[in-house]
């Protein structure tokens, strides 16, 4: 029922940036592919096929997807339960006989499914290509990069999701949400400049995820993956309380 | 209580510095349609609100259904219907998308209601929502909350942007399949003449006090409103006296009941009875409403408490 309705008003765009999405996937790696020197043959050194995946798995999914991927997610999530304030439809559905946790819950899943969906084919695209390529696969350690993607796009998506609730407004959801995720993504560097600490950003978790695949040094970032976990839950559940308090 | 739809005692609902409701307490017995009037920012659409849970109350306490405002709020939802002022629904959902969207949250929902109203109706079923006319959006709602089975209708403004034929036919359908299978219609309304159509009790509510509640019979057969003149008339309101207001050189006593022996009363007190005249639910909505001075000055005119007797 709710399910239905919000997958019935995000597909159309949706699918439109699946499409997108697995098109930049497979032809930026192509180029990649090409810039390296693996000219479509499927051979090479040890050592081209290594640079090639690495290259291609930091700039297509660790750039590209993850930049799409945090697009798609600030605008699904302005577009979740709290819009229906705005267009003056929250008397309807919060007279539905359900909880208003339901209807945050139900509606944040539909988002996360699409989100997840997204990455895998972006992630599946890049695989394939590489693939098809070098002739040579990292398929576990792929799949294991798909966690950072997704769950740093949930972070992002919850995070517009809760603006939404709180300001009753997809728009104003959005802004706040973008303005809150470019913090984020400049704070890292303002603090390093000036204190040389890292502060985490939700863009460096998802890149390190992808470095990882290729690298024999770098580690996964497991402890990242727990605390951005904990943020992307944290989210809908303040959107749960905030709904349970709202008044239509 | 539990024989009551409805059940609200001293009910509050207070705005940054408004008093939206003020202290309501209303009974609406089950199975009648109950006529809830008032003017704008009278506090109607307030108190719709805080009975199904979309606003909680400052203070006071109430039941809908048996069940407890906001405490049981899923269980009076999955009894109720609700007709919203705003009429506001997914524009690019047809109604037959609507449909889809609503009967999965009801256990009693009838496809064949759903069928039965939108002929009667004639609701274009394929149609975004967004495409139709006021009208057209009006009778989506009410086709929905017919199809959900439920015990209690709440329908704040339903008949607004409807044609006379279609205020006619879903008039009647209210009385014949909600009223006659046994549920409750509560309708909160400007339109008095559809509500005396239609209403076995009414509550009138202003500044977010009921002013009134009773049965319709009742007004049309015991309310008189008793015109006088002379001097030192009674100010005193009681239970009986529900107005003492002036009207030029007249007194104005609204009478609940017993108007012969109050007319009689006044004459032997010297009084001049201009008039004793029967009331529409038109007439005592505009002498309770109206703001009125007192007969003489330093006493107090306007209306008595609320008076019960609905039940």
């Amino acid at each position: 029922m709710y399910f239905w309705k919000c997958w019935r008003d995000s597909r159309t765009h949706y699918i439109l940036r699946l499409i997108a999405v697995f098109v930049l996937c497979l032809l930026v790696t192509i180029i990649i592919a090409k810039v390296e020197g693996l000219t479509g043959a499927k051979k090479g050194s040890a050592g081209l096929v290594l640079r090639t995946w690495s290259v291609a798995t930091e700039g297509v999914l660790g750039i590209c997807a993850s930049l799409f991927t945090l697009f798609t997610a600030l605008t699904l999530g302005a577009s979740g339960v709290g819009e229906e304030f705005k267009e003056r439809t929250a008397d309807f559905l919060l007279t539905q006989p359900r909880r208003r946790r339901y209807w945050i819950w139900t509606g944040w899943s539909v988002g996360v499914c699409e989100l997840a969906v997204m990455v895998f084919l972006a992630v599946g695209a890049t695989f394939g290509t590489l693939t098809y390529l070098t002739g040579y696969v990292y398929t576990w350690r792929l799949l294991a990069a798909t966690l950072p993607l997704i769950v740093g796009g949930v972070a992002v998506y919850g995070l517009t999701y809760l603006m939404t609730v709180v300001a009753g407004n997809g728009r104003q959801g959005l802004s706040y949400g973008m303005g809150i995720l470019l913090i984020n993504l400049l704070l890292p560097f303002a603090v390093y400049y000036y204190s040389k600490v890292n502060f985490p950003s939700v863009l460096g978790f998802m890149l390190d995820g992808c470095k990882w695949v290729t690298s024999a040094t770098e580690a996964f970032p497991i402890g990242g993956l727990v605390v951005w976990t904990v943020i992307a839950l944290v989210f809908p559940v303040a959107a749960q309380l905030v709904l349970e308090r709202a008044e239509v | 209580m539990n024989d009551l739809a409805i059940w609200t005692e001293k009910l509050v609902k207070v705005y940054s510095d408004v008093r939206a409701v003020d202290g309501l307490s209303m009974n609406v017995p089950r199975g009648v349609t109950y006529g809830f009037l008032g003017r704008n920012g009278a506090g109607k659409t307030s108190t719709i609100k805080i009975l199904l849970g979309l606003m909680r109350p400052t203070a006071g306490r109430g039941t809908v259904l048996g069940f407890s405002i906001g405490r049981d709020q899923v269980a009076i939802l999955e009894r109720t219907a609700f007709v919203s002022e705003s009429k506001t629904l997914y524009g690019d959902l047809s109604p037959r998308e609507l449909v889809r969207f609503t009967r999965g949250f009801y256990p009693k929902w009838s496809d064949q209601a759903v069928t039965k109203y939108s002929h009667l109706f004639e609701i274009p079923m394929d149609r975004p929502f967004s495409n139709l006319s006021q009208g057209n959006r009006t009778k989506v709602y009410l086709m929905l909350a017919l199809s959900q089975g439920a015990d209690l209708l709440v329908l704040d403004e339903p008949t607004m942007g409807l044609d006379p034929l279609v205020v006619d036919e879903f008039l009647r359908v209210l009385v014949e399949d909600v009223v006659g299978e046994g549920h409750t219609v509560f309708v909160s309304s400007h339109q008095l003449a559809d509500v005396e159509q239609i209403a076995d009790c009414v509550g009138l509510i202003d500044h977010g006090r009921l002013l009134l509640e009773a049965r319709l019979d009742d007004i049309k057969s015991q309310f008189r409103l008793i015109t006088a003149a002379g001097n030192a008339l009674p100010q005193t309101q009681s239970a009986e006296i529900l107005l003492v207001a002036s009207e030029g050189s007249f007194c104005k006593y609204l009478v609940r009941k017993d108007a012969d022996a109050f007319a009689a009363e006044l004459s032997r007190q010297g009084a001049t009875i201009a008039e004793v005249s029967p009331l529409g639910l038109r007439e005592i909505f505009l002498e309770l409403v109206r703001k009125e001075e007192a007969c003489t000055s330093g006493n107090v005119g306007g209306i008595a408490g609320p008076i019960t007797s609905c039940v």
